[in-house]
């Protein structure tokens, strides 16, 4: 492994890590709206949620590209503040975030929805706002899913490849990911350069997602 | 007459009874167009049909390379066809220096800067520029070699937004996405959405060369000769020129 | 305490809940099969539930309106509730749960000071426990004290000694009294068992299919 191939480890899991904190606000609100809240249009948002896991990542990308890129609604907009987002390490959180979201969500929105809702409904009883009664009691239930959640964001995220190829470029330094590297090192011709990479991106996504199946999967006390 | 001899060709063909067949030309993206038009033409009048793979030259390379199915290969530059050649995957005496080409620096067609040299393009005002991948594709390869005789390449290279071949490069400017960029003078041609900077020339600017060649696990070897004969003959000729490419001789 | 229950109606799939009454003695006992509706009609009282029809209040206020689309959040209505799990937090420990929903500044008077609670409901020496630690009596105390402890001005009982053997009933029993006598609580003491309800309720309604059908002092009822 060369210092540049560090690198582009190191970027690729700050850049997860990044994304996934990121997602977590906005994916636990949704997750627990999903599953414990009707509303007209509902259908909608929960399809609208897991459409990055079925549409082709690089046509998430290309849809990225043109809300981002500097001629698009939310780049131009950005721009004006000064902020740079396609072709740049923003590019690949925000791919990332967007692929990872998902994952998120379903694994959470399951996690709130095993919550027992009598323990919710006794909550309210004991004078509980509904604000309380998530915080204290339907968080900390669905805890364990939720981190489970998370994981698999992460995981998802340092895998990423089609959307971020896209909407960041492979730039080394700036943009490379492990995902991208490799791609490049195919490119190249250089397959031999390519396996530190290979191994050292399974053996992260293998503790990662072994940490969150045990998370998940372990009995409460 | 060509026409007499093509003539007795597809009169042959009917005694003998040989059905049309298919090429597969795995072609540089920059010719996309021009071979897309050639292609049409040869159909008409020959009845073979031709199958196009447009990509960067180092990744039709490497597929040739892998065995996959091909014909005829025409690449931006000669490194590539040396490489095959090397490996004994050309079929020998088939080989030629077909087309050249120049380099262009392009803008977005509405873009307010223009740079007037390739020097402008390290001022702070060109934050991103789009290549070709500089390492392996033929159009980056060039555009690398350019700056880095000018002694540019240092204070470019940062801001090179690298791109899997030279039409997403183009693609890439013509967005908006990127500040500027170097491509062939072909493809600024074909592109309205871009306009020309500057015209690379002088003693500096690369020696491109498109060369042409018969893989030599063609399964149609004969059909594929004809194709690269009529590649090199005046009808096609006059496609390439026409959009912008230089007809070596 | 008058709790008024005007014309409500809760459809429930196989028949609907049409209670039309007043409960206002210390000690109610609604008694009936199961599937008769009574945790319904609990919910129903707390909060939990909405009524297609009817209206309900509680000495002065509303609780819900179906008519104007009122429904005054369980939070809002100081009506504790023991369901049959107890439903006690399994993330919190004993302490935790009791001070869940204790509010200093509702405590009226001496009984209700979370000192004197545990104390009369004998569990001051489980308060570092985790709750799933607990024997089925121990939860059933920290159950009841927990709902105590937020100063309720009704206390709804669903089923409370149903998974206890009659050991265990005989020992709870008088903690019941305790929280009759010392907090002077009302209490609606739902459950299918008529023995339970003999020597504790002033009254016992009598829930068959959704309808109170059956009304009095609890040996005449229960005779039957």
């Amino acid at each position: 492994m060369t210092a540049e191939a560090w690198q582009i480890v190191f970027f690729t899991i700050k850049a997860s890590a990044l994304s996934t904190l990121l997602i977590l606000p906005l994916g636990i609100a949704v997750a627990w709206l999903l599953a414990r809240r009707d509303w007209p249009g509902k259908a909608f948002v929960e399809t609208a949620v897991m459409l990055p896991l079925f549409v082709p990542p690089v046509a998430t990308g290309l849809l990225l590209l043109m809300l981002f890129g500097r001629k698009g609604p939310i780049g131009s907009a950005l721009n004006g503040l000064g902020l740079e987002i396609v072709f740049t390490w923003r590019a690949v959180v925000i791919a990332c975030a967007v692929m990872s979201f998902p994952l998120l969500v379903r694994t959470a929105q399951t996690a709130f929805q095993e919550v027992n809702r009598r323990f919710e409904d006794i909550a309210r009883t004991l004078g509980a706002s509904e604000w309380r009664v998530f915080a204290t009691i339907s968080l900390p239930l669905a805890a364990r899913g939720v981190v489970a959640g998370a994981v698999l964001a992460f995981a998802r995220a340092m895998g990423e490849f089609g959307a971020t190829a896209v909407v960041a470029g492979m730039i080394p330094r700036k943009t490379m990911t492990i995902s991208l590297s490799i791609y490049q090192h195919i490119q190249l011709g250089q397959d031999a350069a390519a396996w530190p990479l290979l191994l050292v991106s399974m053996a992260i996504v293998f503790v990662t997602v072994l940490c969150g199946q045990i998370i998940s999967t372990r009995k409460r006390p | 007459m060509k026409t007499k001899a093509l003539g007795l060709f597809l009169a042959l063909c009917g005694a003998i009874n040989c059905s049309a067949a298919e090429l597969t030309v795995h072609a540089a993206a920059s010719l996309s167009d021009a071979m897309k038009e050639i292609g049409a033409a040869y159909e008409k009048e020959n009845g073979d049909k031709l199958q196009f793979n447009f990509g960067a030259s180092n990744m039709l390379e490497r597929q040739i390379e892998e065995g996959a199915p091909a014909d005829v290969f025409l690449s931006a530059d000669e490194a590539k066809m040396d490489a095959l050649e090397k490996k004994g995957l050309l079929l020998s005496g088939m080989r030629r220096s077909l087309l050249s080409n120049s380099l262009v620096i392009v803008v977005a067609a509405d873009a307010a800067a223009l740079p007037e040299s390739a020097a402008d393009l390290a001022k702070p005002d060109y934050k991103k520029i789009a290549l070709a991948e500089t390492r392996s594709v033929p159009a980056g390869i060039y555009a690398r070699a350019y700056l880095e005789k000018l002694g540019l390449w240092d204070s470019v290279s940062e801001k090179v937004v690298p791109t899997e071949n030279v039409r997403a490069a183009l693609a890439a400017i013509e967005s908006g996405n990127v500040d500027a960029g170097i491509v062939y003078k072909t493809d600024a041609l074909i592109s309205k959405k871009v306009k020309v900077a500057v015209e690379i020339s002088g003693a500096e600017a690369p020696k491109i060369s498109y060369p042409v060649g018969v893989v030599k696990s063609s399964r149609e070897p004969e059909r594929a000769k004809k194709f690269v004969e009529y590649l090199a003959g005046p009808a096609a000729r006059i496609v390439f020129e026409k959009f912008g490419f230089i007809v070596m001789r | 305490m008058k709790l008024r229950l005007d014309q409500v109606r809760l459809p429930l799939g196989a028949f609907t809940l049409e209670i039309d009454a007043t409960f206002d003695r210390l000690i109610t006992g609604v008694f009936g099969p199961s599937g008769a509706g009574k945790t319904s009609l609990l919910d129903l009282i707390a909060g939990l539930r909405r009524p297609s029809a009817g209206k309900g209040q509680m000495d002065d206020t509303i609780l819900f309106d179906a008519g104007v689309a009122l429904h005054l959040p369980p939070r809002f209505r100081r009506i504790g509730y023991v369901p049959q799990d107890l439903a006690l937090f399994p993330h919190l420990n004993v302490r935790a749960n009791l001070l869940y929903g204790y509010r200093r500044q509702f405590v009226e008077n001496h009984s209700f000071t979370f000192p004197h609670v545990i104390d009369v409901m004998e569990i001051s020496t489980l308060l570092e426990r985790s709750v799933t630690s607990l024997s089925g009596g121990e939860q059933q105390r920290v159950g009841f004290a927990r709902a105590i402890l937020s100063a309720p001005r009704l206390l709804l009982l669903d089923e409370p000694m149903s998974s206890l053997d009659s050991r265990l009933k005989t020992r709870l029993i008088p903690f019941l009294h305790r929280i009759r006598d010392e907090f002077r609580i009302p209490f609606l003491y739902v459950t299918h068992d008529a023995g339970e309800l003999g020597a504790l309720c002033d009254e016992v309604l009598v829930l068959e299919r959704g309808h109170l059908v059956e009304r009095g002092p609890p040996g005449k009822v229960l005779s039957l």
